[in-house]
């Protein structure tokens, strides 16, 4: 009769445990990138396996994706939702040893207790799953380790339930202990998720100096006109961005423009910086090849130049496949797509020489060799175009344009 | 509410002992699991912030002191620099480029044969050799004897060879001219032959801000650094009449190019 308060109290302790490891994994992640440089990130379903530093990376694509911490604007890269996760299993650990050293002694409110909050943690992976799926496209292993232990956890729950209802229909009633068990256990679960936020919130530092720091550009016009206007909705903040279409972190900041609701409210200007040696002479290898294929069709795209280099960044995947085929593939496809005009004009010398000034654009003002990077209007001079660092246009995004540019945030 | 259960005596967790408990044993009893939980929930959550705070603080720690080592060194974009860029070549370009105007100074002047003789401080064979790798990447173009304008395929060529950018950020011009008549002459007519492809490439970029920051003209006459026989192979302006080709009509010439160096 008692086993069965056992086996859940056994259950919610190990669920507890093995969420804790893999929140705090996700969560050391997150804190490892507060330095502002690129790190690798945990991607296994083993605690302590090797880090994974791979772009395509699906625990990394969660880890920069918008919906792995709240508050960003106010803190940079925000507050990491995996804290929570941390704090709450804290608490199940703690409930689940109780509930093992005293399965018969435990007032029937802490199993009550156990009974109800045992479902916080699914319903929130539920959450996560659901915007994993239809969001993020991809399931990352350490985030699928807490949906486990959450499920765990649950069926402990479950079973607290069975074991009272078995206890009741036996008449073997435990005492019911007080109503502050379960209500103070409910307030013990809210606190133990705030307090390693709360925390973590108060250890940042001041990341405000840090966002001017990655200099400007030289040169802010391209003299023979060659750079593209890309039109958006009420545009508020002069932007140039270097984009490559067949780069996944180009993709990235994209979407990540666009689901935030900053892109329609930039001016945006864009210079094409495909990285494939093909046209590009800056590098000694493709790392993208076909991407000035694509370049030079966004080029042709005109006043569809956006519906263009959307289309490559959503079947990025499968043209970054026909790309390593050869040109021929990439340009059938684009014609497909955009007609016979577009993918003609991607012949043309006159496209050719466009993407190669766009290119010297870049050479003239000794940008990074990598993708993407936008470079921002500041302060009055229109002409002073201020490169917002790489972390700010990730993690840091919506802090930075909290702090840069307040009026694009919607 | 604090009655006992009917059963509680097949419990293995109570004591073996069948005498009743006193009621403070009881109590001790009731709460040592609930002390137990409460410190381990609060040790947890302890480790926890501290652990947080450690790793955020040491996140910190390394922005305001980055270890240099682990600073990836990020590649900047910049002009092309190729194999034939050796330290001479680029030796005598960046002196060419700094006596005839294109760096340092608002206005392109150009470079005579003086110029080059004096700043280059190279023998002729070498000078041309210097632009032996250039072979491919230039052309020459043909004049007709005493003339300096450009026929139709030497602006096609030469629109051709601007357009074969690339990463390059100097586009070079020199012009020779004849075997026969006097130096000044010579002087002067190779200076009309470099600005003829000058003004061609303004009739083909008109409003073309960074043309004059980009070219480079030389006009060496029949001074300095003539042409041998050997360069009536290299891609010219008038490919069909390459079997007449001799030492006189291969210095009638502007050789064009882009130049692959970082100066």
């Amino acid at each position: 009769m008692r086993t069965g308060i056992r086996w859940a109290a056994a259950l919610c302790l190990v669920g507890a445990v093995l969420g804790a490891v893999f929140a705090a994994y996700s969560t050391s992640d997150y804190a490892a990138h507060l330095d502002r440089q690129v790190h690798a990130v945990h991607c296994s379903f083993i605690p302590g396996a090797s880090v994974d530093s791979d772009e395509a990376n699906p625990c990394k694509a969660a880890l920069f994706s918008p919906y792995s911490a709240i508050l960003r604007q106010t803190y940079w890269g925000g507050i990491p939702i995996s804290l929570a996760a941390l704090g709450c299993f804290a608490f199940f650990a703690a409930l689940g040893l109780y509930l093992l050293l005293a399965p018969v002694r435990a007032p029937r409110r802490a199993v009550q207790l156990l009974g109800v909050s045992g479902f916080l943690p699914l319903c929130a992976s539920i959450v996560m799953f659901g915007i994993s799926l239809t969001q993020l496209h991809a399931f990352c292993k350490v985030c699928v380790g807490i949906y486990a232990s959450s499920i765990i956890v649950a069926i402990a729950a479950v079973l607290a339930w069975l074991a009272l209802a078995r206890e009741k229909k036996e008449s073997s009633m435990r005492p019911a202990g007080k109503w502050l068990v379960l209500v103070g256990g409910v307030a013990a679960l809210g606190v133990a998720s705030l307090v390693p936020a709360v925390v973590y919130a108060a250890s940042m530092p001041d990341y405000t100096p840090y966002l001017t720091s990655c200099g400007v550009l030289a040169q802010s016009t391209e003299g023979h006109n060659a750079l593209l206007k890309i039109p958006t909705t009420q545009p508020k903040r002069q932007v140039i961005l270097f984009e490559d279409p067949l780069c996944p972190t180009c993709k990235a900041f994209h979407e990540r423009l666009v689901s935030e609701g900053i892109f329609e409210k930039l001016d945006v200007t864009l210079a094409l910086f495909p990285l494939d040696s093909e046209c590009n002479w800056m590098l000694d290898r493709s790392l993208h090849a076909g991407a000035c294929v694509l370049s030079k069709a966004v080029l042709c795209g005109g006043n569809r130049a956006r519906a263009v280099l959307e289309w490559a960044y959503d079947n990025q995947e499968d043209l970054r496949a026909v790309g390593k085929q050869g040109q021929t593939g990439l340009k059938e496809r684009v014609g497909k797509q955009f007609g016979a005009e577009v993918s003609t004009c991607i012949d043309d010398k006159a496209t050719s020489v466009r993407l190669n000034q766009q290119l010297q654009f870049a050479a003239t003002n000794r940008i990074p060799v990598s993708t993407p990077q936008m470079y921002m209007v500041s302060g009055g001079d229109k002409t002073k175009l201020m490169r917002v660092c790489d972390e700010d246009t990730d993690l840091g995004l919506k802090f930075a344009m909290g702090k840069l540019a307040p009026e694009v945030l919607p | 509410m604090s009655e006992e259960p009917k059963t509680i005596g097949h419990d293995p967790t109570l004591p073996v002992s069948s005498e009743p408990d006193a009621p403070e044993d009881k109590d001790d009893k009731k709460r040592g699991p609930m002390i137990v939980g409460l410190a381990v929930f609060i040790a947890l959550l302890a480790v926890f912030a501290i652990w947080i705070r450690t790793s955020v603080h040491g996140a910190a720690e390394r922005i305001a002191h980055p270890d240099a080592p682990e600073i990836s060194k990020v590649a900047v974009a910049d002009n092309s620099e190729v194999a034939y860029c050796t330290p001479a070549f680029k030796g005598v370009l960046q002196r060419v480029l700094n006596s005839c105007g294109l760096v340092g100074t608002e206005s392109r002047r150009g470079c005579q044969p003086a110029d080059v003789k004096t700043f280059a401080s190279i023998s002729d064979e070498d000078f041309n050799a210097l632009f032996t790798p250039l072979k491919d990447r230039g052309a020459v173009i043909l004049f007709d004897e005493g003339k300096d304008d450009l026929d139709e395929a030497a602006k096609k060529l030469v629109e051709e060879k601007w357009q074969e950018r690339k990463g390059a950020r100097y586009f070079f011009v020199v012009a020779r001219a004849s075997k026969t008549g006097t130096a000044d002459a010579n002087r002067a007519l190779s200076h009309r032959r470099a600005n003829s492809v000058m003004l061609d490439l303004q009739n083909i970029l008109p409003r073309d801000p960074d043309l004059d920051k980009q070219v480079g003209l030389l006009w060496l006459g029949n001074e300095f650094a003539q042409l041998g026989k050997n360069y009536c192979d290299w891609p010219s302006s008038r490919d069909e009449k390459k079997v007449k080709c001799s030492e006189e009509t291969i210095n009638r010439s502007a050789f064009v190019s882009w130049v692959d160096c970082r100066l």
